[in-house]
């Protein structure tokens, strides 16, 4: 188990309207460094809509998103990634006609600081960089075991390498916090167990998970703490054995029993 | 042993390239540059066109064509972004070199950068309130800044008008080689230099991070600034880049031509730019040369049919985007990186 620091992302009393939809409301999240936790509800909760604010997709109505001692309310997306928030998609959005290591460098990019000029004639900084992000970027595949995919165009990658290449994304702009979205929606049970390994991997290695995910085998077996979003309202947040066995949840999945009403 | 397809022209060029030595491949190079350059010597050949003179269809339309499709294929083809009114940025470099050279005593050579820093800035104007448009839009807002600059030119005194500006000076010598109407080889020469000159440059920033950043946001905008990419920058700098390469274009057309008017600077000359980038293959450089040349060159070839010239230019569009719908030549879809080992390019 890796060591539970600090507040890195705190989402303060967090509303978010569209037009008359409510999709949060008055969400309190924090999540610590080197932990995984887990965000879970129905279908509608607002999960995405979570990371939505955090990335920068959407401006929240009312709140505040404070990363690591910077308010997210009036960065750019690009910014926000800068600072350290990388994410991946509940739709595969991969670059694909780009090879998977062209997708990392594309990513490990952002903190370099050689822009056209550098490139156009060939300054030194331009080129160190070069080398150093595609060193990098090799080094991330390699860590999330698909290095050998490296020269492949993203489109024609097998589905489940497709999700590996949207983490090692995600992980080439060099992240304290990762938001992984769903990343095991359309896996088998093996390939499940697979990514429950390499998400584990991730955060052993020093960053910092924040997931959706529906599969509560995955959950419960990885996360470390569980924050449950119904209707965009939290409704619990604790260690996922008192969250399995809270009565708010069962009701939130699988409604009110008749007799009960 | 792999079966290469020698009717994959892009394949086939491709590998190559890539499988020569550094030896070889500058002897390749200079070998095309020297066949290209004494292109203007074959006005006696099969190749000459009846009625225009050969060397001057080799300047304009062709050379002219080549050099701006291959800076609207940075905007089109490298970043995805529908410019519809690339004709803009010829018409500013052209009436710099037009106004500039009547008024001052300024040469060519030195009109040059100064209708390069306007198309430029142009370029970056245009770019910043409208880039954060997408697809139709863009190319709508687009379209209508190519008109606005025609009517601006059109309706102002400084532009003279309808009547154009007449007496534009011809670049001074260079050295031994003379700039005359009657023999326009040095002309070609030129426009060459310039297209080599922009080929250089895409090249290099294809392969290093704004060519990245262009490939990732033609293909997913959205998930490009969510990894970091600045996209309204590279955006901006695809666009003004673009310029540069349309206000040089014009600054030279408007010394070769000697006179300007508002009519030379339509939608059409935008939407035939296009053309030759769509045709040639949209994205892949030498698709796009290729692509230019040949509709620079075949209305003035057939020229002799006269009417019907344009039947058959609209008739060899049609087929070809029938059976190459992706252009001649189409973008690269190979699996290898575009980031060279080393990065030593």
């Amino acid at each position: 188990m890796a060591k539970i620091g600090k507040t890195l992302l705190k989402l303060d009393n967090v509303t978010m309207k569209f037009g008359g939809v409510t999709a949060l409301n008055g969400v309190n999240l924090e999540v610590k460094e080197g932990e995984i936790l887990a965000l879970i509800g129905p279908n509608g909760a607002g999960k995405t809509t979570v990371f939505n604010v955090i990335t920068g997709v959407y401006k929240q109505t009312s709140g505040i998103v404070d990363f690591d001692g910077t308010s997210l309310g009036s960065q750019k997306r690009y910014q926000v990634t800068g600072l350290g928030v990388a994410r991946t998609f509940q739709n595969i959005r991969l670059w694909g006609d780009m090879t998977a290591l062209e997708n990392v460098i594309t990513a490990t990019d952002v903190h370099k600081k050689s822009g056209l000029v550098g490139a156009l004639f060939g300054l030194p900084r331009a080129r160190r960089e070069e080398v150093e992000n595609r060193a990098r970027a090799m080094e991330i595949l390699r860590f999330i075991g698909i290095d050998e995919y490296s020269d492949r165009l993203a489109k024609n990658l097998p589905y489940g390498v497709q999700r590996r290449l949207e983490i090692a994304r995600a992980l080439g702009t060099s992240p304290k916090l990762v938001l992984l979205d769903e990343p095991a929606a359309g896996f088998n049970p093996a390939e499940k167990v697979e990514l429950a390994a390499t998400i584990k991997k991730v955060r052993d290695a020093g960053y910092t998970v924040l997931l959706i995910e529906h599969d509560m085998s995955l959950i419960m077996g990885i996360s470390d703490r569980v924050v449950v979003l119904d209707f965009g309202t939290k409704i619990a947040d604790d260690i996922p054995s008192v969250v399995q066995n809270d009565p708010r949840v069962i009701e939130a999945y699988l409604g009110v029993p008749a007799d009960a009403s | 042993m792999k079966i290469r397809n020698y009717w994959n022209l892009r394949d086939f060029g491709a590998s190559t390239w890539e499988n020569a030595s550094r030896p070889v491949r500058v002897a390749i190079a200079l070998i095309s540059i020297v066949l290209v350059g004494l292109l203007p010597f074959m006005g006696g050949s099969i190749l000459a066109t009846p009625i225009a003179s050969f060397d001057a269809v080799l300047v304009y339309p062709v050379g002219m064509f080549v050099l701006m499709s291959l800076g609207l294929n940075i905007v089109v083809g490298k970043s995805g972004m529908l410019d519809l009114g690339y004709v803009a940025f010829f018409a500013i470099g052209a009436y710099t070199m037009a106004i500039l050279g009547t008024t001052t005593g300024l040469n060519t050579w030195e009109i040059m950068p100064i209708g390069i820093a306007f198309a430029m800035t142009a370029g970056v104007l245009l770019g910043i309130p409208t880039l954060r448009l997408r697809g139709d839009y863009l190319a709508i807002v687009t379209l209508g800044f190519g008109e606005i600059v025609r009517l601006v030119v059109l309706n102002s005194s400084w532009s003279k008008g309808p009547n154009g500006i007449a007496n534009i000076p011809m670049p001074p010598n260079l050295g031994p080689l003379k700039f005359e109407l009657e023999n326009q080889k040095v002309f070609f020469w030129v426009v060459m230099a310039m297209i080599m000159l922009t080929i250089w440059m895409i090249r290099r920033l294809t392969v290093r991070r704004p060519g990245r950043a262009w490939e990732a946001i033609r293909q997913d905008e959205d998930a490009a600034e969510l990894m970091g990419v600045p996209t309204l920058k590279y955006k901006i700098w695809s666009f003004t880049l673009g310029a540069a390469v349309g206000g040089a274009a014009g600054v030279l057309y408007a010394s070769k031509n000697l006179y300007i008017a508002p009519e030379m600077f339509t939608l059409n000359v935008s939407i035939l730019i296009l053309a030759c980038v769509v045709f040639g293959g949209i994205g892949n450089i030498w698709g796009v040369v290729v692509g230019a040349t040949i509709l620079g060159y075949l209305p003035d070839r057939i020229r002799f049919i006269s009417d019907a010239r344009l039947l058959v230019f609209g008739l060899v569009l049609v087929i070809v985007m029938n059976f190459r719908p992706d252009g001649l030549l189409p973008r690269k879809k190979r699996e290898k990186a575009i980031v060279k080992k080393g990065a030593n390019a």
